[in-house]
């Protein structure tokens, strides 16, 4: 597995962990009947700023920890395979581009919440949902051209 | 999926220059192993400076190491 391929897998776990945490504080909020703005923007802040924290700490633990299982396998000098090729660029370029046709789709959906009457903390909720499900999906697709090769 | 167009002779110019290994040409055209393994097995078209600086590694012009085969299927 190269370095990049580490590096998705590390944030589309992250990321999936994330949304798990957030889908359950939502419905924890639900059932408590404290489902209002004050918390549902507290929440928002608490994944964005997990999202940037947890991403940047992943990506060095996960250069560390490989470099280290590297060394304890071949016990050589760490031989850090950082570069990032012409392949690599546009595997993450088809990514981002998965990414923001799930995230359009999922903003056209969440303001399709006001067509059915709903309040703006609904159509909120949806998007930083919407949000982090369409950075996971370009992840698996960007996995995906790994795997296969392009 | 449809078959790449653009063939080439990566491997066999890799063993006819003393059996070349990937990282060896990966290391020599800067690009990873993974690019290499992806383009020996057809699954990615190079740029076409990646390609010239490929045949230039291997001292051989162009057509000697890709070809396009406009019979197949597009990718």
């Amino acid at each position: 597995m190269s370095f990049q391929e580490k590096n998705i897998t590390v944030t589309l776990v992250n990321f999936t962990l994330i949304l798990g945490f957030y889908l359950i504080r939502v419905f924890q909020m639900i059932q408590a009947g404290s489902f209002n703005s004050t918390n549902v923007f507290r929440l928002w802040g608490i994944i964005i700023a997990l999202a940037i924290v947890v991403t940047i700490l992943a990506t060095i633990l996960t250069h560390i920890f490989s470099n280290i299982i590297l060394v304890i396998k071949t016990k050589e000098e760490p031989h850090i395979e950082d570069i990032q090729d012409e392949r690599d660029n546009l595997i993450d370029l088809r990514g981002t581009k998965v990414t923001y046709t799930a995230s359009s789709i999922g903003v056209a959906l969440s303001m399709l919440t006001f067509v059915f009457g709903q309040p703006p903390l609904v159509m909120f909720t949806l998007l930083i949902f919407f949000g982090v499900l369409a950075q996971i999906i370009g992840d698996i697709s960007r996995l995906y051209l790994y795997r296969r090769g392009f | 999926m449809g078959k790449n167009r653009v063939k080439n002779n990566i491997r066999k110019l890799r063993f006819s220059r003393d059996e070349m290994t990937q990282q060896q040409l990966a290391e020599k055209v800067g690009v990873t192993r993974q690019t290499i393994i992806a383009m020996e097995q057809e699954k990615y078209s190079p740029s076409l400076e990646l390609a010239f600086r490929i045949a230039l590694v291997f001292g051989v012009p162009l057509v000697e190491v890709f070809s396009y085969d406009a019979e197949a299927e597009p990718a």
